[in-house]
């Protein structure tokens, strides 16, 4: 237990909880304010699955990668732990929003997203760094929101993150992304950073 | 002071904002090529659409170049150094900003080859359309520097973006029907195209720049200071710039919902004669039209008193116009494909031959299909067919039938009731029965 409270510390896990809870609580309140349906509009639930994906982007880096690595635990299992983590309460979070006001689902939709982009996070923390593992999510989402293209598997392959919950190809897509993210983040953890970029 | 500014653009996160930008907006604007490829007006006004995805990303370049001091732990650092706090900040701003306009220019440049042969027409609107979408890019990497330095957290950069393009998306929704506030303060909004010939109004483009370079003005003030009341100052160029800018835009539909540019309209004509022209933004495919038209005006002189002009037709639905019904005058759809040249090119004569090439655009009814189809069958001499698969079979069984009254009788008279329909159609009269009675 102590061990935990420690670890969660150190990843700064209580802020960056606190900040996932207040995307959530501020989103449900703009669909609360400004929209008479129920149903929050699909834009709106992706964009809030990244930002609380992105939220949690910090906690998977600690600030000192090197000395951590030193102490002889088995990381592997504990890595993926933290992944498991992260994608509950975000789904957690935005599941519990379904029996309010403002529904932000389908859950299907929820629980893929966040997989995916949580997948694509530890992906790129593990290559560039946890400091720069938002981009790619924020910049491949944004441009799923705008871009339309004709219905082809590719084109669903390129625009997971907004097809139907029940789309086979983004299933897919989304289920590839998580699994090589997680096995690449239990494997070989945060990538190293020069010790100047030590504190995110 | 030009050395700093070259080590911040090597150093800074303007490089990967170039790339970003450019391979997001050159893409943009590739998946879709038939939205811009008729012209440069169509070109600028799409590449500022998709600022709905350059402006947000814009935004959080600008947030994550700003954490660097936080991430690098030299902010009690740079405290001690005795210079002013902007004087360290201006190689940043100048960096950040190259890199997004030369990212921007990048975009047009990549894009330019494709419709280089084909567009002709480039209004002084183009210029101001593209440099105000250059501005608004400078003004979001500025306003997130600031922002990221307020905020130095990793969840910044993303969270802007988030908000950019919510706020994007959300401003037509949010205006309440009064398009013009939309205009001032979304760089993207108003930039759709209904037709080729849309444009924006000079006074629209001052507007935008006005706010858009308070925001900047905000965001370098921001970034620059070191003590709150300077921060709360800085809101005053904002508060300036969009009160200005609601002050200048225009408020008339004309300007702001269905902004048309009469000169893009002009017909442009090909030398010789009979006379073909087409609109001056299309001027670059006069060349694959002329032979068309001129094609259509020879099957049409076949008619007592044939028309000797071919028009290009320049209807818009938004706002509801036609060019004048006259007898002289065949109009000549055009469109533009996704490559720049004339789209549809299979159909463009028997389009212009429709209703015996009348021009019938604000007649009620649709005119005697049967009657017009018969007709200009009688010009072709080909057999009436339907192009409609889902058209009763018994409407073409009719213009077949009077297709072969026509052939039965002397070509004079049948020319002559040909023409009657002409005039007809052009008169928005009733067709039916022209074709069976004596013309005189």
């Amino acid at each position: 237990m102590r061990w935990l409270t420690l670890y969660l510390r150190s990843r700064r896990v209580p802020v960056a909880l606190a900040a996932t809870a207040g995307t959530v609580v501020l989103m449900w309140s703009l669909w609360t304010a400004f929209s008479e349906t129920r149903d929050v509009g699909v834009p709106m639930v992706i964009l809030t699955v990244l930002l609380c994906v992105a939220a949690l982007t910090a906690t998977l880096a600690g600030p000192d990668d090197a000395l951590e690595r030193t102490g002889s635990l088995p990381w592997p299992r504990r890595r993926a732990a933290h992944l498991l983590g992260a994608l509950a309460v975000v789904v957690l979070l935005l599941l519990a929003t379904l029996a309010t006001g403002a529904r932000f689902g389908p859950a299907g939709l929820v629980v893929r997203d966040a997989a995916g982009l949580l997948g694509l996070t530890a992906l790129g923390a593990t290559t560039v760094g946890a400091a720069r593992s938002w981009f790619l999510p924020l910049a491949w989402t944004l441009v799923t929101l705008v871009l339309s293209l004709p219905e082809t598997a590719w084109a669903q392959v390129l625009t997971w993150q907004i097809q139907a919950p029940g789309n086979v190809v983004a299933g897919l897509t989304a289920g590839l992304l998580a699994t090589a993210g997680s096995l690449a983040y239990a494997v070989a953890g945060p990538a190293r950073q020069a010790p100047a970029e030590a504190t995110l | 002071m030009s050395r700093i500014l070259g080590i911040e653009l090597r150093r800074s996160a303007a490089l990967g904002a170039v790339l970003t930008l450019l391979v997001a907006g050159a893409g943009l604007l590739y998946a879709a090529p038939e939205r811009w490829s008729a012209g440069w007006m169509p070109l600028v006004m799409t590449q500022r659409e998709y600022l709905v995805l350059l402006w947000p990303l814009a935004l959080a370049a600008g947030a994550w170049q700003s954490r660097r001091e936080h991430r690098s732990n030299v902010a009690e650092l740079f405290v001690s150094t005795a210079r002013p706090r902007a004087q360290r900040m201006v190689p940043t701003l100048g960096a950040m900003s190259i890199g997004v306009v030369s990212a921007y220019l990048a975009v047009l440049a990549v894009a330019a080859p494709w419709i280089f042969d084909t567009a002709g027409y480039l209004p002084a609107a183009a210029f101001a359309v593209a440099a105000v979408g250059g501005l608004a890019l400078v003004a979001a990497v500025w306003f997130g520097l600031a922002v990221g330095r307020l905020v130095p957290s990793l969840v910044t950069a993303p969270a802007l973006a988030v908000a950019g393009i919510g706020l994007l998306m959300v401003t037509p929704v949010a205006d309440g029907s009064r398009e013009w506030v939309s205009l001032v303060f979304s760089p993207m909004y108003g930039m759709g195209q209904y037709t080729d010939f849309q444009t924006v109004y000079g006074r629209v483009s001052v507007a935008q720049a006005i706010w858009l370079t308070a925001l900047a003005a905000t965001g370098a003030v921001l970034l620059a200071s070191g003590s709150w009341r300077i921060r709360v100052a800085a809101l005053l160029p904002a508060v300036l710039g969009a009160t200005l800018a609601i002050m200048v835009v225009p408020r008339d539909d004309k300007f702001v919902v269905h902004p048309i540019d009469p000169v893009a309209q002009e017909q442009v004509c090909a030398e010789g004669s009979p006379r073909v022209c087409v609109s001056r933004i299309h001027s670059g495919l006069l060349s694959e039209v002329t032979p068309l038209a001129r094609e259509a005006l020879a099957i049409l002189a076949k008619l007592p008193d044939p028309p000797t002009t071919a028009h290009e037709d320049t209807t818009t639905y938004y706002p509801d116009t036609a060019p004048p019904r006259q007898a002289d005058v065949v109009l000549i759809p055009v469109g533009v494909d996704k490559s720049g040249h004339l789209a549809h090119k299979a159909t463009v004569l028997s389009e212009m031959l429709r209703m015996v090439g009348a021009n019938t655009h604000g007649c009620d009814a649709g005119g005697d299909t049967p009657v017009s189809r018969a007709a200009t069958s009688w010009l072709t001499g080909r057999e009436p067919v339907t192009d409609d698969p889902e058209e009763p079979a018994e409407l073409n069984a009719e213009a077949v039938t009077l297709w072969r009254g026509l052939q039965g009788l002397p070509a004079k008279e049948a020319a002559a009731r040909v023409a009657a329909v002409r005039r007809a159609a052009l008169d928005c009269a009733e067709l039916t029965g022209l074709l069976s009675r004596s013309a005189r």
